[in-house]
């Protein structure tokens, strides 16, 4: 059964739950807004991501920070619920809001802009572009997503004039992917099958023949038969066209790598009060943990408010009892179904706050949100200020 | 189309938005078809492609892998991985055991698909196309049904994409005839259809509208729309009139009273106001399911939310007999 929070009412102050309240950690997030300078936005697809990311924005904005947030989520909605038409691959400032800024990761702009960048010469930049592979790579191939948003992250911090950046991490399978995906294009760039297409002509199939044990005619047999053998030439024109642009891309990710475990950044992870999505919550904070990363806290969205304090005390027993005793007129009959009713909202209540607890469990986030379920969904600045309301105090 | 079309095609590749539920829906769909099925032998599979071991938590199995193990009768369950798919295609079209266990070693699977971005997809598609055509020795079809968890939405078209967009890249050799016979399977409305999954709120609704143009344009078939977690009315109309305007505090702490317990006027207004609480919410489902029905021209299939600590063979049951209902009126 879903809720909703009363419209007009006033939130309770965040972590409206008693069984959070009984911890004595910091109930928000109005440190990170006040201080941290990249704020990255991670957890499972449909979890509110991206609204987290803007709330999260609007707050350090309304603080006298200068505030850009990078959004993944092609939606357009976000764009919308800024006043903004769309976003686009660069920050736009968002009217209403002094010193807040969003734009849209474009994964094959972004790639394009690296390209011609790190290329030696234009005339290499060109090659690189109108190779098929490229295509390919720079518009669908797993990873390349999360490593044009580590190069995007990587353009933002080095501008220098962001005093706070907010990015919410793409929408992949594992949450965990943002984090690997740089490291694994990083090697997959700099690994034996890189050496072996640098080689020209058969001695291709000869090293990666050896490095798998195999001989150079079976092995090129065998690659061409997977791949048929344009796309081998393809391939090797690729990576011969980005020879001496790899030490660049791998720098630069072990410098985002290493600015994402600065105690200035923070991650916060986010979760809907679902099994999956905070299985997948209690993964990733573990994960952090052992990469060694600044976890500054956890924001489960759409959670079910409790009762009415004025309820709190009444016996489910005697509600149950009364309940069943109610099979008179219509009045009965209504009355009857509005206890039944407010029992219900009672057990998810506690099977909400049961879930949470478990997931997080040892785990101890230095801070743990929760955001009431909303009437609909967030439209413009106003809905996301109502959300902020929960995240930190006012700035 | 009704929503009894939903069995049509022999392959159900569902999707949806990150969170509205998808796995769960497949697996109750996969439950359903098993029921269906009863009183004459058959087969339904159930299968996961990002190796999350989704299935064997909700249905408390051993981990599941690239054998296909029948878990309750009739009801198969198997994970597909790339790897073991490379492997199988190229002992099946080669013979070719060297090659195969050079691809136990992931290295010619990461040059593989490095090399033809998507192929990953295509093998493990191709897979799903290797059971829909298989044959037992009478000649009948092994499985009855083929149930795809398959990447949300947001990932969807390039997932399905890949076999075709692997005809264009590489225009010779095996790899292209096994895209182009996946491609035939994806684009035959009489073998497979798309199956999304959608919540009756408004960014689900939204990316479920953009997902059927966009699934329609690759010219694939999009099936019944299963809307998950409908919140069923607790009112009978009477009911929630009365509640809406003859029903007051005053007289709802009378009623109360009259089932043996006081209530004070603070908590007989706050129980009034969790009745109209859900009146509201009511209201605003009945408005996106209106449209719903007003963006998208398909019919639907609703299923009710199902509360439960987790997620597992009790609350799927009830899942997949409110689907059967749907489909199978006259059952």
């Amino acid at each position: 059964m879903t809720v909703t929070a009363a419209p007009g009412v006033r939130p309770t102050p965040a972590v409206p739950a008693r069984a959070a309240q009984a911890t004595a950690r910091p109930r928000d997030l109005t440190a990170v807004v006040r201080g941290r300078r990249l704020i990255v936005c991670t957890g499972s697809g449909g979890v509110g991501k991206t609204t987290t990311a803007a709330a999260l924005a609007l707050g350090a904005a309304r603080r006298g920070r200068r505030t850009v947030v990078l959004t993944i989520d092609p939606a357009r909605r976000l764009a919308q619920s800024l006043g903004l038409r769309a976003l686009d691959n660069s920050p736009r400032p968002v009217r209403g809001v002094e010193g807040l800024h969003a734009m849209q990761l474009d994964m094959k702009r972004t790639f394009d802009d690296v390209v011609e960048r790190y290329a030696p010469d234009p005339a290499r930049a060109a090659r690189i572009r109108s190779n098929r592979f490229y295509e390919q790579l720079s518009s669908s191939l797993a990873g390349t997503q999360e490593y044009m948003a580590m190069e995007k992250l990587h353009g933002l911090h080095v501008a220098g004039e962001w005093d706070c950046i907010v990015v919410d991490t793409p929408p992949t399978r594992h949450a965990l992917d943002f984090l690997d995906a740089p490291r694994r294009l990083t090697d997959f760039l700099e690994g034996r099958l890189l050496k072996v297409f640098l080689a020209p002509g058969l001695a291709a199939g000869k090293t990666l023949g050896r490095a798998v044990g195999l001989g150079t005619g079976l092995f090129m047999r065998a690659a061409s038969r997977i791949t048929g053998s344009q796309v081998l030439d393809d391939l090797g024109g690729f990576f011969q066209a980005f020879e001496g642009m790899y030490d660049g891309f791998k720098r630069r990710a072990q410098s985002v790598y290493g600015l994402l475990q600065e105690p200035g950044s923070a991650f916060v992870v986010i979760a809907g009060p679902e099994v999956p999505a905070l299985r997948e919550a209690r993964f990733f904070l573990r994960r952090l943990q052992h990469e060694g990363m600044p976890t500054a806290g956890v924001v489960v969205n759409r959670t079910t408010p409790p009762p009415d304090p004025a309820l709190a005390g009444l016996d489910r027993g005697a509600v149950a009892a009364a309940a069943a005793r109610l099979d008179g007129g219509v009045a009965e009959r209504t009355t009857a179904q509005l206890l039944r009713l407010h029992l219900d909202r009672v057990d998810v209540v506690a099977r909400e706050q049961r879930t949470i607890a478990a997931a997080l469990r040892g785990l101890d986030p230095p801070a743990l949100v929760q955001v009431p379920l909303m009437d609909s969904d967030i439209h413009d600045l106003g809905g996301l200020a109502a959300v902020g309301r929960y995240l930190y105090q006012d700035g | 189309m009704e929503s009894t079309r939903l069995w049509e095609p022999r392959v159900l590749i569902v999707t949806g938005k990150g969170g509205v539920g998808k796995s769960s829906v497949a697996a109750a769909l996969a439950l359903a078809a098993v029921r269906r099925g009863r009183g004459r032998p058959g087969r339904t599979c159930l299968v996961e492609i990002e190796g999350r071991q989704t299935f064997s938590r909700m249905f408390d199995t051993r981990p599941w892998d690239f054998t296909e193990r029948e878990f309750r009768p009739g009801l198969f369950g198997m994970s597909i991985d790339p790897e073991a798919s490379l492997s199988e295609y190229l002992d099946l079209f080669y013979g070719a055991r060297r090659l195969s266990k050079l691809v136990v070693g992931s290295t010619m699977v990461d040059f593989a698909t490095t090399a033809a971005p998507g192929l990953k997809d295509v093998l493990l598609v191709g897979k799903v196309k290797e059971m829909e055509r298989r044959r037992d020795p009478d000649g009948r079809f092994h499985y009855d049904r083929i149930i795809l968890d398959a990447p949300p939405t947001g990932r969807i078209v390039n997932f399905l994409r890949a076999p075709e967009a692997t005809t264009e890249l590489v225009n010779v050799g095996p790899v292209r005839q096994q895209a182009q016979t996946v491609v035939d399977m994806l684009l035959d409305g009489r073998r497979t259809h798309l199956q999304l999954v959608t919540l009756l709120e408004e960014m689900p609704i939204a990316e479920t509208v953009d997902s059927v143009h966009a699934l329609r344009s690759l010219g694939v078939t999009v099936g019944p729309v299963v809307v998950n977690r409908v919140m069923p009315a607790r009112f009978d109309e009477e009911g929630a009139a009365t509640l809406a305007d003859g029903l007051g505090p005053t007289q709802v702490a009378g009623m109360v009273g009259r089932g043996g317990l006081a209530l004070d006027p603070a908590a007989a207004a706050a129980l009034r106001e969790t009745g109209l609480r859900h009146l509201r919410r009511l209201a605003l489902q009945e408005r996106m399911r209106r449209e719903l029905a007003a963006r998208v021209d398909l019919p639907t299939l609703e299923l009710p939310y199902v509360a439960g600590d987790d997620f597992g063979h009790r609350e799927l049951s009830v899942l997949a007999d409110a689907i059967l209902r749907a489909t199978d009126p006259g059952r």
